[in-house]
């Protein structure tokens, strides 16, 4: 028998011998240590010409043309500096990349609201942005501040804006400047469904991500957020009950189409005149500009209406940042990089101005640098798909009353899979705006928060 | 000078040396496989194993929890929502599947173009996840999809098909089977084609109908297959990204939230030590499944 044959090297000694290789040698040769997460990256000495070569990661499509353009400025003026420019989808991959330690950029662009999930193993840029601190919007400010360091370069700004149909509006009898606050919108969605009985005039978000990042738009309005200044849980407060309230009034009236942000009900919808009133982030210009045919030229944009009459029109929804790993071979160099783009006329001139990608300039988005902000010297040109109206101004005017002191907590991401929900299956007729809160906040405070 | 005992002794090391060298042969040539299947295959689930145990959160020293990690997903309403939504879909699509495989099959046996057949079935399988999900997004709208629209052409009602937690799990389960049923009968054709002729034959002389000969001849005689094609439906259900995640993004309400996102999430969330214990507790119970199913066909088999 073939068993039974005598071996010098015994099968159970070799799989022995392998199996405590691999368990002594090969976990402990190749376990985790420590990272040297948010270590400070110092002030670089600008006297040293900048040479070297660095990675880095913005998102793919259009932005990505935008950022290899306003990247050349920076190797014109750096000539000695390589940059490796690559699109990667950054959500996905970058925090499995922070962690495995394995082919980390030296920089990345990153959502604002994913930031402090992987702060731990950014640089702590607190002494380089300090001589830009003044100069950066407050809301914005605080975003990219964790724990008290500043883990990004802090990009763009997203202020909310009321995007409505003026075609409808004005047949409606609706005045557009009337609509200064919520109640207004709600008395003009109910006029608009009174002439056109069809309409369900007010978007109301069905996806459960979009939705957090909305309603929290709501309550920055407000001067609200999920945690307070003491970190301590706040979602169960007046800036969010009020936020649902409304939308809960909308949804029992029957004034609002529930449909997913450019999903198919979405841009149908607003093709047809069906949905009238979209309060969203400046973001939402893409809609009309690439997406909708029907409706093209049609829409405006106007400030966001306030919680009460004479209170703030305005509110962040969404934005994205620069991160430098802590791993990062060439952090300096991201620095100077991400410098040039924010910080000087010419870096973020290049990215907001017209380019061959966006011949109009990119008005998507402005940025967060206040002294970019003037509203007589616009990055961006009037836009055809609202009419020739100039967002720029409405844009910056909103963007310099966005409420500050806001902070994203580190659970932020994984709060959707309860407070995003639930707004859902409030939208949905399921739960009320007080149910939605206070399960939401229990649902938080033990699954995420633990005891406080 | 040697003696005759010294040569003797010599012969044998001679021959035990070279039966070392013998021995020691499979050892190296299976060792290229062995330290691939160490590096990529057992280290990794040694140190999920390990991981499962701590807290890490992906930079910071390991810090050993017990099995907190386990009593937590098992006291966790999330957990058990992910794995019967994978539950639910499981019995969407593996018995359907195996029906459906089993019959487009014996259908295809013995017709003209199988080979056209087979290439069209197969096609899903192979096409671009993204782009399908995008024209089930498309199809499936419920105000402007093309699926309501027949619906409500016949006089029915339009369907919340992703708007619902019910109809999303029905959805999903729509494209994983139209994805991977040609993959299925493709391996019943090949289970198939090892039948000999003379069987039917021989049954035919017998007296034996067509439906006969399919539960007597045919279902015992693949059944083998229908194990691997019910254990591979059973593996790609319990995990199960892809569709959800770009269809519903494990939505509304977390309604198609399946084990293999829920999993997803605790790594973009960095919880890579609940992630762990969460990929255990998922192996444990696709091994559980995938033997239940195959005892269940063996016995079937057996009798």
């Amino acid at each position: 028998m073939i068993n039974s044959v005598s071996s010098p090297v015994s099968r159970r000694a070799v799989l022995r011998g392998a199996g405590a290789a691999l368990v002594a040698g090969g976990l402990g040769a190749c376990a985790p240590g420590n990272t040297t997460g948010s270590d400070p990256l110092p002030t670089s000495k600008s006297s040293t010409a900048l040479s070297g070569e660095l990675t880095i990661w913005d998102r793919t499509g259009d932005l990505y043309k935008v950022f290899d353009k306003a990247i050349a400025s920076f190797t014109a003026k750096y000539p000695q500096v390589k940059v490796n420019h690559l699109a990667v989808d950054i959500n996905a991959k970058l925090p499995a990349t922070l962690i495995s330690g394995a082919g980390v950029p030296d920089g990345a662009f990153y959502d604002d609201s994913l930031l402090t999930g992987v702060a731990p193993h950014l640089h702590d840029l607190s002494q380089l942005i300090e001589q830009y601190k003044a100069d950066i919007a407050p809301y914005k400010l605080g975003v990219v501040t964790v724990d008290g360091k500043v883990v990004a370069v802090p990009w763009d700004l997203d202020p909310g804006l009321l995007f409505y149909r003026e075609d409808i509006v004005t047949q409606a009898g609706v005045d557009p400047a009337g609509l200064t606050t919520y109640d207004a919108l709600l008395g003009a969605a109910r006029t608009v469904r009174d002439k056109f009985p069809q309409a369900r005039p007010i978007h109301l978000e069905n996806d459960q991500f979009l939705a957090q990042l909305w309603i929290d738009m709501f309550a920055n309005q407000q001067g609200g957020a999920m945690i307070d200044a003491q970190g301590k849980l706040s979602i169960d407060s007046d800036p969010y009950r009020k936020a649902l309230t409304w939308l809960d009034t909308v949804r029992s009236e029957g004034l609002g189409t529930l449909a997913k942000y450019t999903q198919p009900t979405d841009l149908q919808t607003q093709d047809k005149g069906t949905q009238v009133f979209v309060p969203w982030a400046q973001w939402f210009v893409f809609a009309p500009q690439q997406l909708l045919k029907a409706s093209k030229g049609k829409w405006r944009a106007a400030a966001l209406p306030a919680w009460q009459a004479g209170g703030p029109r305005a509110g962040v929804m969404g934005g994205s940042s620069f991160v430098i790993p802590a791993k990062a071979k060439n952090p300096e160099l991201a620095w100077r990089l991400y410098e040039h783009l924010v910080f000087s006329k010419e870096g973020y001139t290049t990215v907001y101005g017209p380019n061959t990608v966006y011949p109009g300039g990119l008005n998507t988005s402005i940025p967060s640098y206040l002294p970019a902000l003037d509203p007589n010297t616009p990055l961006f040109k009037p836009i055809e798909a609202l009419g020739g109206q100039d967002l720029w101004k409405v844009a910056v005017e909103a963007g310099k009353q966005v409420p500050g002191g806001y902070a994203i907590p580190t659970w932020w991401g994984k709060a959707v899979d309860y407070f995003g929900v639930n707004v859902q299956k409030m939208l949905a007729g399921q739960l009320s705006p007080d149910e939605v809160l206070k399960t939401s906040a229990t649902q938080i405070q033990k699954n995420l928060m633990g005891p406080s | 000078m040697v003696t005759v005992t010294e040569a003797m002794a010599a012969r044998r090391e001679a021959r035990t040396s070279g039966r070392r060298r013998v021995k020691a042969a499979p050892y190296l040539f299976v060792a290229p496989f062995v330290l691939v299947f160490a590096a990529f295959s057992a280290y990794p689930i040694f140190f999920a194993l390990q991981l499962s145990f701590t807290n890490w959160h992906g930079a910071g020293a390991l810090k050993v929890v017990g099995f907190a990690n386990y009593r937590y997903l098992l006291a966790s309403p999330d957990f058990w929502q992910s794995m019967a939504t994978s539950g639910v879909l499981w019995l969407l699509v593996v018995p359907a599947q195996v029906l459906l495989a089993l019959t487009i099959a014996v259908a295809l046996r013995k017709a003209r173009f199988r080979g056209l057949f087979s290439a069209a079935l197969i096609a899903p399988f192979v096409t671009p996840l993204v782009a399908m999900a995008q024209v089930w997004i498309i199809l499936f709208d419920k105000d402007f999809g093309a699926v309501n629209h027949g619906l409500t052409s016949l006089g029915l009602p339009a369907v919340g098909w992703l708007t619902t937690s019910v109809w999303a799990k029905v959805t999903v389960a729509l494209l994983v089977l139209w994805r991977t049923t040609g993959y299925a009968v493709i391996l019943l054709l090949a289970g198939l084609s090892t039948i000999p002729s003379d069987v039917y034959e021989a049954a035919r002389i017998d007296g034996a109908g067509a439906w006969h000969q399919f539960w007597s001849i045919t279902v015992p005689l693949v059944t083998r297959t229908l194990s691997f094609v019910v254990v591979i439906g059973t593996l790609t259900v319990f995990q199960l990204f892809a569709e959800p995640y770009v269809v519903t993004g494990g939505g509304p309400f977390n309604g198609t939230r399946t084990a293999g996102l829920y999993l997803y999430k605790h790594i973009t969330n960095s919880d890579l030590g609940l992630g762990a214990a969460n990929s255990m507790l998922l192996v444990l119970m696709v091994l559980a499944l995938s033997v239940a199913s195959i005892r269940l066909l063996r016995s079937r088999e057996d009798s």
